[in-house]
């Protein structure tokens, strides 16, 4: 029963091995993956019942990680069954194959042999047969021919002695008769015997006796027949010629056999013991007859053949003539043959009776009447009798036709025999031949052969089935290691793809998380910033608050930070492009920045290069971002020295050219070239195509270093150079991160670069896009034309090194100083040697380089002299700076002075310089663009008025608007430095308005291209920017630990100066002015006089609004809805037209409400639908009321929503005051 | 009464609505928009707040008891509560509008009616605590005393 089962079981899985066995042949295929991914999810299946278990039990530990590994695992394990099953399946295939072959192999082969033995053996048989039965043949023929020759020899003897007359003449040819017939006898030793009987019943025989070798003449006693009774009855012969005369006396006389002579006496026989005399009987009808017969001399049967003798006449018979002839000789050849092939042949008569047979058995029966033929089947010889009664068994009497039968497998006694007969169908004796091979003889050895084979082939198959499993297991193994891999391969995706999923979350997560944060500081810092508006504060809790205030916008940007990064990170950041003035974002930056350089003795200077464009398309507020953070990470590192914040364009003939500026970077800076070729090409081929150019930039300090090591990772995020410094220098570590991100999504790389020296080499670079309309041709006056001569009387080395190399590059020579003495040097050479009235130049020796150049500025003809003083060389300490001031008014006939001065440079030193008539005064840094306009306006001065001659009291006021002009540039700029902390968020909002604006208005013929579009980018911008401008500062004034109260008392000394400043500006700007100084009384009323549309829904946050905007001064007018918003706007303009009828006031020409603030989600219509039906309105009358949007979101999804409906900004709820005020001044203030 | 004490018992409560999250400064924002021209602000603000807080959670409820809930329209009252809670500062509120706005958007029934529970108990509070603050303000100035900020 289990043995059935098992059988089944196996054959099942044979059949399925089967099944895939033609497939799994194919090299991984399609379906192969297929099957074994069914057999694997089998194996799986199966293999899942073990694992689960564990599994169960481990999966309380709630351990992610675990479970992960464990499904791997399970993952590997059941690649592992599919790999053991795959396998398995292989090698039955290969079983079965070889098992095929083998079985094929054996069984054509012996068939082959089987087939062809079988031919072979037929063959065989038949000859074996044919031999006696010719033999046969041969005996009977040559009996047949011996008794016609004995005939025709009697018949002519008788002939001769025809009708005898007396005793004698019959004794004469009895005589003849008797010689004839011996000479016929003893020419043939094969016969028996040759009997004559005639018709007087005389008989005549020779007998041959084979085995006693004796020769025997046998005859009648002639006394009892009569001449008489031949002649007395012609017709028929006597009674004793047909009855046989037993009368008669019989003589046997033995012969010699050879040479028959007489031996002996003849002695009398009886007539029975003779041997066969033919008589008349067997010829009845006078034809040849042939009969089988026994005699008791031979053991075998003979053959007889009778002919009668006829008379002349040929009428009647005269004698019967019998030869027999013994078979012998036929069973003699058998015996021969068979000796040689072994087997049994035997030839019966057609009844049965056996003849010959191949072996020494007796053929005869002696029975009572004397010996008999014996029937084949019973013969004495085991194997004929056997075969005998087979045939007789299974043909009985109806043999097929022609008793031809060929058995292969005749089982006789228990072995396998071939019997084939034949018959011999001769007249009057057919006969049967039979031939009995045992199988063994023929196929013996082929059986044996076969099994032999079939052993060695089933050993041999075993064999190749064991090497071939073996070589499938080692090839296999391969495979199985292969499949463990991809397994591996498999779940370690999976595991990739996880975490990065959840790193997505984590950005994800954190965006949202900065921006929950972000809103509820951004209103602490707005409500701080309206405590520090308070006037009520005593002197402690303002400085409390202050540092609240810091803190608050530290934590501010940090949140800004992370926002940044999860946005870059997770895809959101969208880099705008819009058209901006790169070197003047640039150049407020360093603006902002020297401000706090100078307190700590670092030196920041702005190296451009002159093939900057001026206008470049980009994000400017990320640009700045980019320059903002890493200029405060090195002001952070900083403690001396300076910062270099270099540009400059991917341009061969540029880069020699900064390698001139800074011979020390020359062999890094070529390196890096060389290193970017291959990627400023493709670069190349970028750009050209949409006018996109690479700007390099390198920002250079002179503090602590990054170690090598650490170069790339101080990218990484909260990843910074020294742990340590954290507490020294304060910081999150994400701002080179954010960095590099933005330069990346700009297209740039960033990298720190090798530098000699001290210090950090910050080099990257940013693919920007130039306008489509071409760089704008820099508008530049040659100064060498003009004669124009700059003595650089600077502090800072680096930043004086670079202008005097700029200057000198562009045609004007210039001199340099570091110090009080050697300007005064300088001074003194060049006028006082001209003069030759002083007394004191002798010991003033200058270095030779410098006296050269000296000289060569005294060959100029007529040179406009340009003395840029710091007024940190003068000695500001104590009073001694008055007397130095005289010492230079000494020469301002000679020469225009230029101060520089510092951000906290003190009133009275300021009145004083106005006093003497020095009004060109720029602040700290000196870079390209402020020298520019020191120079263009001495040039114009120049051009007014005759160079040599202009005394101190000429300088008239038309001149002086110029001057202003030329101030007042610089004091726009001023102001971006300027600012305090607690106004910085809107006045860099303002810084961008106005730079870009209002300064460039002023600037004459220089009207930028950028219009509204970029104007409202700017300010949509401005947030972000304000906030993180503002944040750089607060940090850093962090870092520089700078006393609370000195930084409150700088805000406030600071605010005159500020205030001071609008006495210069024209009157157009007095609204800018308003806002710019949020501390002044007016603050409270900066909306005055607007008018505003509130469209909320919410009752509360309507409320608040308009109480907040109705504090301000504005008019508000508040609507529930989108629609109401809309109609309220409708019917104003109706009303509006009304009155434009009626009162012909200004007020026709401007729309009904300066401002709409539109919240997004409305019942009714929400604010995207309202903003779209009221831009359409307007379209008819031609107006653009900005819109404002509040919305509950921050994301800049929503931004760009808000942007593409045709609003103009966008503010957060819950509103920020200060924001608010700020985007609304923003907006409003560009209508007229 | 005591001016002092009862001045001083404000500022105490106040306070602690801050610490306990009741309020945020938003509340405070308030405050400072409050002036002479509009001398009630806060609390005309804050009634605004209670009334359509209590409109907005009887449609909430109505919205909730339907058969087959229109979660826009709920999640569009929730807005509203948010926006107006988050404008006086009721920030523990606003919170659980948070909350309550994420089940809507999953049409999470249950967690809808226990946030809807939510909001009504935290409202409840916040009115309470807000109604008893004005409370103490009402004596002060009856005492003729001023509201410490």
């Amino acid at each position: 029963m289990a043995e059935k089962s098992f059988e089944t079981t196996s054959q099942a899985c044979c059949s399925t091995s089967s099944e895939s066995s033609p497939i799994l042949a194919l090299p991984m295929d399609t379906p192969l993956r297929k099957v074994l991914s069914r057999i694997s999810g089998f194996a799986s299946s199966w293999g899942k019942k073990t694992v689960t278990a564990p599994r169960g039990r481990r999966i309380f530990h709630r351990d992610v990680e675990q479970d992960e590994f464990q499904n791997g695992s399970a993952h590997c394990l059941s690649s592992y069954y599919s790999v053991f099953v795959a396998r398995l399946a292989i090698m039955v295939m290969l079983a079965i194959l070889i098992g095929l072959l083998t079985v094929l192999t054996w069984h054509f082969t012996r068939v082959y042999t089987t087939k062809s033995l079988n031919t072979l053996a037929y063959g065989l048989r038949y000859e074996l047969l044919q031999r006696p039965i010719l033999r046969m043949w041969n005996v009977l023929n040559s009996t047949s021919e011996i008794t016609t020759a004995q005939v025709k020899l009697s018949e002519y003897v008788i002939k001769r002695y025809s009708k005898p007359t007396n005793q004698a003449e019959l004794i004469e040819l009895y005589q003849m008769m008797k010689d004839i017939t011996w000479a016929l006898f003893a020419s043939h030793k094969a016969l028996n015997a040759i009997t004559i009987n005639y018709r007087n019943g005389f008989v005549q025989a020779f007998h041959r006796d084979h085995r006693s070798n004796n020769t025997f003449y046998i005859y009648s006693d002639l006394a009892n027949y009569s001449i008489s009774d031949t002649q007395s009855s012609q017709q028929g012969w006597n009674d004793q010629f047909i009855h046989g005369n037993e009368s008669a006396i019989w003589y046997r006389q033995p012969l010699d056999p050879v040479t028959g002579e007489k031996q002996g006496k003849p002695s009398q026989i009886p007539p029975e013991d003779l041997i066969n005399i033919a008589g008349p009987s067997q010829v009845p009808d006078g034809v040849a007859s042939w009969h089988v017969a026994v005699s008791k001399y031979t053991d075998s049967p003979l053959l007889s053949a009778a002919l009668p003798v006829r008379d002349a006449s040929n009428r009647s018979i005269v004698a019967i003539v019998g030869v027999t002839t013994a078979l012998y000789s036929v069973g003699q050849l058998m015996k021969e043959l068979v000796e040689v092939h072994s087997g049994y042949i035997y030839l019966t008569s057609q009844e049965g009776y056996l003849l010959a047979t191949s072996t020494n058995t007796p053929l005869l029966n002696n029975t009572a009447n004397g010996p008999k033929l014996m029937m084949a089947t019973n013969s004495e010889d085991r194997v004929i009798r056997m075969g005998a009664q087979w045939l007789q068994k299974t043909y009985g009497n109806k043999f097929p036709p022609g008793h031809v039968v060929h058995v292969e497998k005749a089982n006789l006694g228990g072995q396998h025999y071939y019997i084939d007969s034949f018959f011999l169908n001769l007249k009057r004796l057919p006969m049967v031949g039979v031939i009995i091979i045992p199988r063994k003889y023929i196929m013996g050895k082929v059986d044996e052969r076969a099994l032999k084979t079939l052993v060695i082939l089933i050993s041999a198959s075993v064999c190749i089935l064991v090497i071939g499993c073996v070589c499938i297991l080692i090839l296999t193994n391969g495979v199985s290691k292969e499949m463990k891999l991809r397994a591996e391969l498999i779940s370690h995706l999976d595991a990739r793809r996880r975490a990065e999923a959840s790193s997505n979350y984590k950005s994800q997560f954190l965006a949202n998380m900065s921006h929950e944060l972000r809103t509820p500081m951004a209103a602490v810092i707005g409500l701080l910033d309206i405590l520090i508006c308070d006037d009520c504060l005593t002197n402690e809790q303002y400085a409390m608050v202050t540092q609240i205030r810091k803190c608050s916008t530290a934590l501010l940007r940090l949140l800004n930070n992370i926002l940044d990064l999860s946005k870059v990170e997770s895809g959101k950041l969208v880099l705008e492009e819009a058209e901006f003035d790169l070197g003047r974002e640039l150049e407020g930056l360093v603006d902002m920045f020297s401000v706090q350089c100078i307190n700590h003795n670092v030196e920041t200077v702005l190296d451009l290069s002159d093939d900057i464009p001026k206008v470049v398309r980009g994000d400017s507020a990320r640009v700045v971002q980019v320059f903002a953070n890493l200029i405060s990470n090195s002001i952070k590192f900083t403690t001396s020295g300076h910062i270099i914040l270099r540009g400059w364009c991917e341009n061969p003939i540029v880069s020699s050219d900064s390698g001139k500026l800074s011979p020390d970077q020359k062999n890094p800076l070529s390196a890096l070239k060389t290193k970017l070729k291959q990627h400023g090409n493709h670069m190349k081929k970028a750009s050209k195509k949409d006018n996109k150019m690479i700007l390099w930039f390198e920002v250079d300090d002179t503090g602590c270093g990054i170690d090598p090591s650490k170069w790339e990772s101080v990218f990484e995020s909260f990843e910074q150079a020294d742990p340590s410094t954290t507490r020294t220098h304060g910081g999150t570590g994400l701002g080179l991160c954010i960095v590099r991100t933005l330069v990346n999504k700009m297209g740039g790389e960033i990298k720190v670069v090798k530098k000699n020296g001290q210090g950090t080499l910050m080099r990257l670079f940013l693919l920007l896009s130039t306008p489509a309309d071409g760089i704008e041709q820099q508008r530049r006056i040659d100064f060498a034309k003009h004669g124009v001569a700059v003595i650089l009387a600077l502090h800072g080395s680096m930043g004086r090194l670079i202008m005097s190399k700029w200057l000198s590059k562009n045609g004007v020579p210039t001199l340099e100083a570091s110090e009080w003495n050697e300007l005064t040097q300088i001074l003194h050479e060049l006028f006082h040697a001209r003069t030759t009235n002083s007394g004191f130049d002798t010991h003033y020796s200058l270095a030779k380089p410098l006296r050269s150049k000296v000289q060569t500025l005294q060959d100029m003809k007529n040179p406009v002299y340009i003395i840029v003083v710091d007024l940190g060389l003068l000695d500001l300490s104590t009073d001694i700076w008055k007397e130095q001031l005289n010492f230079l008014d000494k020469f301002s006939g000679q020469v225009k002075f230029a101060w520089m001065l510092n951000h906290d440079t003190s009133n009275a030193i300021k009145m004083e310089l106005r006093r003497k008539g020095h009004i060109l005064m720029v602040n700290k840094p000196l870079y390209k663009a402020k020298m520019l306009h020191i120079l263009e306006a001495v040039v114009k001065e120049s051009y007014v008025e005759p160079p040599n001659g202009s005394p101190n009291g000429t300088k008239g006021t038309s001149k002086q608007g110029d001057s202003h002009e030329c101030l007042e540039i610089d004091s726009s700029q001023f102001e971006t430095c300027s600012s305090d902390d607690s106004d910085i968020s809107e006045m860099t909002g303002a810084n961008s308005a106005s730079s870009v604006g209002v300064g460039e208005q002023l600037k004459e013929g220089t009207v930028l291209k950028s219009g509204p579009p970029t104007l409202r980018n700017c300010l949509v911008e401005f947030t972000r920017l304000g906030l993180e401008v503002n944040n750089l500062r607060t940090e850093e004034d962090q870092c520089n630990g700078r006393p609370k109260l000195h930084d409150t008392k700088d805000v406030k000394c600071e605010n005159p100066d500020s205030s001071e400043q609008p006495s210069v500006r024209s009157n157009a700007k007095d609204r800018d002015n308003s806002y710019t100084t949020n501390k002044a009384a007016n603050e409270q009323k900066t909306l005055e006089g607007l008018r505003i549309l509130l469209a909320e829904d919410t009752p509360v946050l309507q409320r608040v609004a308009t109480i907040m905007l109705e504090k301000m001064g504005a008019v508000v007018v508040a609507v529930g809805d989108g629609v109401q918003a809309v109609e309220a706007l409708n019917c104003d303009l109706d009303r509006d037209e009304n009155r434009t009828n009626r009162l012909q006031t200004e007020i026709c020409d401007s729309p009904p409400y300066d401002l709409i603030l539109m919240d997004c989600q409305m019942p009714m219509m929400d604010g995207y639908e309202a903003t779209k039906a009221i831009r359409k309105s307007e379209e008819r009358t031609g107006w653009h009321i900005p819109i404002v949007a509040l919305t509950a979101h921050a994301m800049s999804s929503d931004k760009e929503k808000c942007l593409q409906v045709g609003m103009d900004a966008y503010l957060t709820k819950p509103i920020d005051y200060k924001l608010m005020v700020s985007t609304i001044l923003s907006l409003t203030k560009r209508s007229p | 009464m005591d001016l002092v004490q009862l001045q001083r018992q404000l500022v105490e409560y106040r306070t602690s609505l801050y610490h306990e999250g009741f309020l945020d400064e938003q509340y405070t924002q308030l405050q400072e928009l409050q002036d002479e021209n509009n001398p009630d602000f806060v609390v005309e603000v804050v009634s605004l707040f209670f009334e359509d807080s209590e409109r907005l959670l009887n449609e909430l409820t109505k919205a909730l008891e339907q058969q087959s809930i229109d979660f826009k329209r709920v999640d569009a009252h929730v807005h509203q509560l948010k926006g107006s809670s988050s404008s006086i500062g009721a920030q523990r509120v606003q919170k659980v509008c948070i909350a309550f706005r994420n089940y809507c958007e999953e049409q999470n029934v249950e967690g809808c009616l226990k946030c809807l529970q939510q909001v009504r108990h935290e409202y409840s509070l916040v009115k309470t605590k807000l109604e008893s603050m004005f409370q103490l303000e009402q004596q002060i100035l009856s005492a003729g005393g001023s509201i410490p900020m």
